[in-house]
């Protein structure tokens, strides 16, 4: 999947206190120490971090975003028109332990009203991504939609002399459950860029998503509203201790 | 499929160090407060201690109200001699012997991968070498602990509970204290699965609605669960708090108490920060987010005296009354029954060590059960005492002793 254009933005913050902006519930899953809290608290913000922890349940991130695309203005004379304008977005995660113990009680809380899932695998261990046919499963059974929006991520890419599940055999799989791949490591420096286009991938596709688009003019909240399936949430308290949230808060689009 | 121990140097020859870790990493003293001035309530305590300690039998009973009241058991070298007593560990008994080499176990993988995370958790200054040797040392206590109880089942966080064992008692210590632990307080966290722990942590939105029903309130409508304690409860705090004196101190009040006593401090630290939930969004990502980091200034000595309040106030069969929980689906309380039971009569270590040079070393010799229970020392244990009790409890606890 080729990303678009405006996901090079996907650095740029929103204003935190925006109140229109639109949140994302991202559940990230797959097996234990493929790297889901390395992938996630880089692209939150921070740094590799070096003393990464098993985790234990669930921890949350989230990082606030924008990117392109069409929203409905009120104009007082024509009563509304769509226009391009950059849509403030927080994308929540919420970064799972693997270990089956957890999955099996602790994790399902989460699963609910969730609107994207990532996959994530070892590429140095196969067994991690043997797994994934029972990740699946258990997406299924959480009842997610058949089209919510997945994506496949066999990460540790930077061991390249120890890969064992190829691209060609990952790609396969990602392509039969109609999911875009990508490959990434976390330890890397440069691989900030790619894994964004992990999360900005999502958050496109659930901007185009079918279930998130809503009828064009939405009487109960008609400033900007794109429906019901999303929540507004009026921005009263940042949350608290979240060093991740990156400082810039100007728009890029 | 066989794991990578861990990651070595290429030649994989291990550096040999000192492993006394006692030799080179003490805590520094806790500070507290008391009308007397610090100093001199500290040595009033530790006094108090040692007497515990060196009375024949050991006078258990004030050796709990020692750990429970403020500063808990003040020095890593009182803890190597106490809480073998508090989990009535005879740690001159012979360990047993291995069924099995502990890479066969079906754990050993996963314990190695979050033992391998476990940086955090050392001593910030400790050399690479020394730091390895103590991982391997803890792969090897939880391991051995595993497959001496073939019914125990690791799990992510029990590894955080071991290496605070393993850095203040040692090694060998640490097997036969764990071992225990993981029989006892542990135990439900140790099945296969988690209901048990569910059920342990269904007690904890109940007592928080007895207390404050308005942050209940709040917290039920934002359904924000009791995940973001799970860490809490099945770490004893270990994976949760930055510093590793408040762990230790938070060690000694759990090993003195009932084992549910970590989620009644779990509802003692939701409710010491109200005013920071309120002040959150009513959905589940926000309150989970706030309540799952713990901030390093809580008070922590304020929030043991609240969770025993809340013990004393709530005791656990009532709240399983009302919460419709059963009581004793729980073997860890269950099980705590029979440690109580068995508590006492034990020898002081003086005289355990004699008894092992001598042939047999009988260790649990009799003796003549002693009343010396003080109610009030008891009152985190036994939970019928009622709210008389605690008027005493909370002057007793102003003080160090
Ligand atoms: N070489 C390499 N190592 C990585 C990469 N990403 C993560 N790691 C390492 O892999 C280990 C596991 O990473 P985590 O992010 O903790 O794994 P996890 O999937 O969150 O594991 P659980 O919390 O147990 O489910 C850590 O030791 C990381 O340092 C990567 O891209 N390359
Ligand atoms: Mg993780």
């Amino acid at each position: 999947m080729e990303p678009g254009k405006e996901q090079a933005n996907g650095r740029g913050a929103t204003d935190p206190n925006d109140k229109n902006r639109r949140i994302f519930k991202i559940i990230v899953i797959g097996d234990s120490n493929v790297g889901k809290t390395c992938l996630t608290y880089r692209f939150c913000g921070g740094e590799f971090p070096e003393k990464t922890e098993a985790t234990i349940g669930v921890d949350f991130r989230e990082k606030n975003v924008t990117i392109e695309g069409e929203t409905v203005k009120i104009n007082p004379i024509i009563k509304w028109h769509l226009s391009l304008v950059c849509l403030p977005l927080q994308l929540q995660l919420w970064d799972t332990a693997g270990q089956e113990r957890f999955r099996k009680s602790m994790v399902q809380h989460y699963y609910r009203n969730v609107h994207a899932v990532i996959f994530v695998y070892d590429v140095t261990k196969m067994s991690t991504f043997e797994s994934l046919p029972t990740w699946i499963d258990e997406c299924d059974r959480h009842s997610l939609s058949p089209d919510t929006p997945r994506v496949l991520v066999g990460n540790k890419c930077d061991m390249a002399d120890r890969k064992v599940v190829t691209s060609g055999i990952a790609q396969k799989f990602s392509d039969a459950n109609n999911m875009p791949f990508f490959e990434t490591a976390a330890k890397l420096e440069e691989e900030g860029d790619k894994i964004n286009n992990v999360f900005m991938t999502l958050a496109h596709k659930l901007r185009d998503h079918k279930s998130m688009m809503p009828p064009p003019f939405d009487e109960a909240d008609s400033r900007d509203s794109r429906g019901k399936s999303i929540k507004l949430r009026p921005n009263k308290a940042e949350l608290d201790g979240d060093d991740d949230q990156p400082s810039d808060s100007s728009c890029a689009c | 499929m066989s794991a990578k121990r861990r990651q070595r140097t290429p030649n994989g020859k291990k550096t040999p160090v000192t492993t006394d870790l006692n030799a080179t990493y003490t805590p520094p003293p806790t500070a507290a407060k008391s009308p007397q001035g610090p100093e001199s309530a500290k040595k009033a305590k530790l006094t108090a201690i040692y007497a515990a300690l060196n009375s024949d039998p050991v006078d258990v009973a004030a050796l709990r109200k020692l750990a429970i009241s403020r500063g808990g058991l003040l020095t890593d070298e009182i803890r190597r001699k106490a809480w073998p007593k508090l989990l009535n560990v005879n740690v001159f008994d012979p360990p047993p012997k291995l069924k099995m080499p502990i890479e066969e176990h079906r754990d050993y993988n996963q314990v190695v991968l979050d033992v391998n995370r476990s940086l955090k958790r050392f001593p910030p200054g400790m050399q690479d070498e020394q730091r390895e040797v103590l991982q391997d040392q803890l792969v090897d206590v939880i391991v051995r602990v595993l497959i001496n109880n073939d019914q125990l089942h690791y799990y992510q966080g029990y590894h955080d509970i071991v290496v605070t064992f393993l850095l203040v008692v040692g090694k060998e210590k640490s097997f036969s204290l764990v071992d225990k632990l993981s029989t006892h307080h542990l135990r439900d966290f140790m099945d296969r699965t988690m209901d048990r722990t569910k059920h342990m942590l269904n007690y904890l939105l109940p007592i928080i609605r007895k207390a404050n029903p308005k942050l209940h309130d709040f917290m039920e409508r934002s359904e924000v669960g009791y995940v973001f304690a799970l860490a809490w409860l099945i770490t004893w705090y270990g994976h949760v708090l930055n510093d590793f004196h408040s762990i230790l101190r938070l060690y000694d009040f759990f090993l003195a108490c009932h084992p549910l006593m970590p989620v009644y401090l779990a509802a003692a630290i939701v409710l010491e920060r109200e005013a920071d939930v309120l002040a959150v969004e009513c959905d589940m990502a926000f309150v989970h987010s706030l309540l799952s980091r713990i901030p390093d200034n809580l008070p922590m000595e304020e929030l043991v005296i609240k969770a025993g309040d809340l013990f004393v106030q709530y005791p656990p069969h009532e709240m399983a009354k009302e919460a419709q929980l059963q009581y004793n689906k729980s073997s860890a309380i269950t099980k705590h029954k029979e440690l109580e039971g068995n508590l006492r009569g034990q020898r002081p270590d003086t005289v355990l060590r004699r008894l092992q040079g001598q042939a047999g070393g009988q260790a649990q010799a009799g003796s003549k059960q002693s009343n010396r229970v003080v109610k009030v020392a008891v009152w985190a244990i036994s939970a019928g005492i009622g709210a008389a009790a605690l008027a005493v409890l909370n002057s007793a606890m102003e003080f160090w002793v």
